[in-house]
């Protein structure tokens, strides 16, 4: 019998969306970065097209982190200075964008005003040319004070602003419409819930068609990524067949999730079967990310500069053509 | 599945005798497609088009066996593209690798010892790869035999010059290593080799197409104990030809019916792990590593775990009491169910709280909280018995317990079932933890 | 299962006057209105009184398409009407239909293969329409083997197993959803289904009540496609809802405007 090349033929594709905007576009960005547009599942580029790479997103908070330790020989001379922290997040280890998390507005920490956030967001912008992810503190309450102060002082800038939630998806979407910038919606781990929400911010303006983000919530390895992972398949597939409110593409916080696990975090001292803690700590990360990958992430959020350096090897090597 | 009616129909006389006692072919094919009748009342249908029926039934992928004994890997016979649909069956096997140029017993001892405990599983090793890279037959067989002398785990032969093969395959025959290669060269050399040893066999073609072709040559010798190299090396091909072996043997496109087998070419190990997390995340049966680290292949056999577990099933843990941090006998106690994904989550939290702390997960035939609260299977005198059998008692001085907040309505019932330990009504959701703990615990 | 819109028939006394008076503006909005509703195709039948069903047929495609971009099932038993109508499809069409019979057949698939059009299949023959499943299907298998011959996919052909009306042919309606469950059992891919929703109802008083039951009966027996009103919203609720049930789209609280406005 002879060969046939088995290609599958879909409906439709992802959405595309396309963050940050330069001085043309009425932003300040060096650059813009697409994500989405895929007409295929992931790096299948036999059958289908895979017009953006997936983005690394470096991420960073305006505030000394409690990181594990490890972190300071990367980070120690920048954490106390956002705005130079995100530079050496391009400049040195390569990020095709940064996440900065306002933690600093938590009521329980340093809750700095809106304002203060907003100006910390200006100066990143400031100093670096790639688009931004902004995300709040967590408290949904602050959170919501803070999207609209921030969302207009980077008016033009098209930032990639989060999170929106079922429960709490009406400021964030607001303060995205009328400053265009572009929202994830979160949803956790329940691919009914995504659906809904991404309907709902899409009834609130035709505006927002083309600039929601999914985010499926992230797990890390070990700790029910299987869960996640097959929820972002069945999206993905909802998506080529022609779901078009799931057709959105996917971000995910990795590092977030990587580094509050036991892997992460325990020497070897204290877990003598599992190995040096350094390399698995790496490995724990870029694995997560690279079953993402597989799964049809788009925007990986991560902490560990050398993770970040080994996922982007692997999209490198994914991205060649494989075509029959 | 079972074959449709098209499919049968072409294996038919196309005659419409009717002695089938259907009017036509096509409505016997259609009624035999829906399992209504039977082949044998066909009286002209050809030896040949029932065993070609008879083997479009079989199942889309072998089942290949390598090794033996309570080391047996199983490969194959799967039938999904996607672990949603049903889920996968047979975990990749993770294979590393040892040269016979090196102290080779000395690695397979320590290749025998890849094995990890974590979250109250148990990962293993499977395979262990002996390739000849001194070009010397007796070489390659020394260390085949000091290799099987170390471990009992399965083997695969990485040798593609059947006079080298042919020695090291019979020295360890009983083991049932997998022999790699067949190419294009050597075949029926090695199909001899197998066939002698009963070993399976690895077939690797120059691409796709040559691979398929050499399966095809290979069965009509009337072997069919087969392991698919496509020959690509590249990430990006590999992923391609992968799902091409998976997508055609679902298609019954009978030459990729067979499980696979991949190698890493990263030369970084951390590389090399990403690499082979992309070919066991996309179907390969078989990676083989370079890497032998503790802390490279955890990561992996975690993923491998992950991706392989039952979507239909709720993963448990192990009930039980756990220990997060340093506890003490002063430390909290928390309750909840061993639902694998809420017991991890409240894990993760406790340890973000920096109170070290027990996790009583108490037995609901792994469902969460909710679940198993609507199905009684979470009630104060369960938890109270759960609380008996861990022995909380002895553990700590406090009597206190902080049960789930969905369930705050289990309080009364649980301080009485316990025994009046105090009940604590903690977050309704496992983020909250951190701040109740700050709150109560500080 | 998707619903192609039956409204611009010429059975229908709008739709007959706008083709007799070359009055585009009542096809458009009809056009409009099953698209907005949730169709997905867009049936054009020219009606059984036209005087000149080819440039009618002709007429009537363009008209639709200055109003709607959804693709269009040609229904006619005079196939130099569909073959004009497919000139001016502006997108692959699908041909309404073919009965097992040699001579329609060639002419059909012929003309499906040129224009990568699909095609409804009648599980009839010149005989007419067998009562049994089997047979049915028989019928149905004949039809595909026959279409693949011509390089016509087996997913592009829809078997319509022939629906009558309940309170004539009662006894049909077991048998026709059997048969949609066997259809899928011919190939792999298996060719889709599709019905004549209305027929179903035809002399009935609670027309609207038939209709709805009948296609989540039919869905739950694989159905794909149905002619049928995308105007009645009860149906089309319940339509999305047996899509939901039977696992086709995934849930979400307002499945019923996302499928209508998908």
């Amino acid at each position: 019998m002879a060969l046939e090349i088995q290609r599958e033929r879909y409906r439709s594709k992802v959405g595309q969306v396309v963050l940050g905007a330069t001085k043309e576009e009425g932003g300040t960005r060096s650059h813009t970065v697409t994500v989405g547009g895929e007409s295929t599942l992931p790096f299948l580029h036999f059958e289908g097209e895979m017009p953006h790479r997936p983005v690394i997103a470096l991420e960073i908070t305006d505030m000394v982190p409690e990181w594990n330790p490890c972190f300071g020989e990367y980070y120690d001379d920048v954490f106390e200075d956002t705005a130079a922290w995100a530079k050496k997040c391009v400049d040195e280890y390569g990020a095709d964008l940064v996440q900065i998390r306002l933690q600093s507005a938590d009521p329980d920490l340093q809750d700095r005003s809106p304002e203060e956030c907003a100006a910390t967001v200006k100066k990143v912008l400031e100093t670096v040319g790639v688009p931004l992810i902004v995300i709040g503190c967590g408290k949904a309450e602050k959170d919501n004070l803070i999207y609209p102060v921030v969302a207009e002082a980077a008016a033009g800038e098209n930032l990639l602003l989060g999170v929106a939630e079922v429960e709490n998806y009406k400021a964030i979407t607001s303060s995205c419409m009328a400053n265009l910038h572009n929202v994830i919606a979160l949803s956790p781990i329940d691919i009914n819930i995504c659906k809904q929400l991404n309907i709902l911010i899409a009834e609130m303006s035709m505006v927002m068609n083309g600039r929601i983000i999914i985010d499926p919530c992230m797990s890390a390895l070990g700790y029910g990524i299987e869960y996640t992972y097959s929820i972002m398949e069945r999206a993905r597939l909802g998506a080529l067949q022609g779901d078009r409110m799931l057709s959105m593409p996917m971000i995910g916080n990795i590092g977030h999730e990587v580094w509050r696990t036991k892997e992460a975090n325990t020497p070897v001292e204290d877990a003598p079967g599992w190995g040096e803690r350094a390399e698995r700590a790496v490995l724990w990360e870029a694995t997560t990310a690279m079953a993402f990958l597989q799964a049809g992430l788009d925007i990986l959020v991560m902490r560990h500069p050398r993770a970040a350096a080994l996922v982007r090897k692997n999209i490198d090597e994914l991205m060649q053509d494989n075509s029959y | 599945m079972g074959l449709t009616g098209l499919e049968i129909f072409k294996h038919l006389p196309k005659t419409n005798c009717k002695e089938c006692g259907f009017p036509t072919c096509l409505a016997f094919a259609m009624a035999l497609a829906s399992g209504k009748t039977s082949l044998d009342l066909c009286p002209y249908v050809t030896e040949e088009g029932k065993a070609a029926l008879e083997s479009a039934s079989a199942p889309p992928i072998k089942l290949v066996k390598v090794g033996t004994g309570d080391h047996v890997l199983e490969l194959g016979d799967e039938t999904e593209l996607f672990r949603h649909d049903k889920r996968f069956f047979h975990p990749t096997g993770v294979a590393v690798l040892i040269s016979d140029t090196g102290d080779a017993a000395a690695e397979a001892a320590a290749f025998n010892e890849l094995e990890f405990d974590r979250v109250g599983l148990h990962y293993v090793t499977d395979v262990v790869a002996v390739k000849c890279d001194s070009g010397d037959g007796a070489k390659f067989k020394a260390a085949v035999e000091a290799v099987a002398g170390k471990t009992e785990k399965a083997m695969i032969l990485l040798c593609e010059d059947p006079a080298l093969m042919e020695g090291a395959a019979a020295a360890v025959a009983s083991r049932k290593p997998l022999l790699y290669a067949a190419t294009a060269d050597n075949y029926e050399k090695m199909v001899e080799i197998a066939k002698a040893n009963e070993c399976p066999l690895a077939v690797r073609g120059a691409d796709l197409e040559k691979t398929a072709e050499l399966v095809d040559k290979i069965v009509a010798l009337d072997y069919k104990e087969l392991v698919l190299d496509s020959g690509a090396r590249e990430t990006s091909q590999v992923l391609a030809d992968l799902t091409q072996f998976r997508r055609g043997a679902i298609k019954k496109f009978r030459a990729f019916g067979y499980p696979s087998i991949t190698f890493t070419t990263g030369e970084d190990p951390l590389d090399e792990i990403v690499q082979a997390g992309v070919f066991l995340s996309k179907y390969a049966s078989i990676v083989v590593l370079k890497t032998a680290k503790q802390e490279h292949l955890l990561p992996l056999l975690s993923w491998r775990q992950n991706l392989y577990t039952d979507p239909q099933k709720p993963i448990a843990v192990e009930p039980g009491l756990y220990e997060v941090g340093e506890v003490n006998a002063d430390s909290p106690v928390y309750c909840t169910t061993n639902f694998s994904l809420t017991y991890f989550i409240v894990e993760g939290e406790v340890e973000n709280s920096r109170v070290p702390s027990y996790i009583l997960s108490v037995d609901t035939g792994g469902i969460s909280v909710l679940t198993a609260y609507a199905d009684n299977k979470f009630s104060g005198e369960i938890i109270a018995k759960a609380m008996k059998e861990a022995g909380l008692e002895e553990k700590v001085n406090h009597k206190s317990i902080v049960l789930p907040g969905h369930v705050a309505v289990l309080q009364g019932a649980l301080e009485e079932e316990s025994g009046g330990w105090k009940v604590m009504v903690g977050p309704r959701e496992a983020a909250g933890i951190p701040k109740f703990a700050k709150e109560n615990f500080a | 299962m998707i619903i192609i819109g039956e409204r611009i028939n010429g059975m229908f006394q709008d739709i007959a006057k706008a083709i007799r008076e070359r009055d585009g503006s009542i096809v458009q909005e009809w056009a409009k209105k099953q698209e907005q509703n949730g169709a997905r195709y867009l049936d054009i039948n020219v009606g059984p009184g036209s005087a000149a069903p080819i440039e009618a047929m002709v007429w009537l495609v363009e008209e639709t398409q200055k109003a709607s971009d959804l693709p269009l099932c040609l229904d006619s038993t005079n196939y130099d009407a569909i073959e004009a109508g497919l000139k001016v499809c502006k997108r692959p069409a699908m041909i309404n239909s073919v009965p097992a019979e040699a001579e329609k057949m060639d002419r059909v698939f012929t003309l499906a293969a040129e224009y990568d059009s699909e095609v409804i299949c009648l599980a009839m023959s010149a005989e007419g329409i067998p009562k049994d499943s089997e047979s049915r299907v028989a019928l149905a298998m004949e039809l595909v083997a026959t279409g693949d011959g011509y390089g016509v996919p087996i997913e592009n052909l829809y078997i319509d197993p022939l629906v009558l009306p309940c309170n004539v042919a009662q006894d049909h309606g077991p048998e026709v959803l059997e048969t949609l469950r066997q259809v899928k059992l011919i190939s792999d891919p298996p060719p889709k289904t599709v019905v004549g929703l209305s027929n179903a109802s035809q002399g009935t008083r609670d027309r609207e009540l038939v209709n709805r039951v009948f296609a989540v009966m039919a869905m739950a027996c694989g159905l794909d496609a149905a002619i049928a009103d995308a105007c009645d919203d009860e149906l089309m609720s319940a339509v999305a809802t047996a899509r939901i049930l039977l696992n086709i789209d995934i849930y979400c609280d307002s499945y019923v405007d996302v499928f209508k406005q998908a």
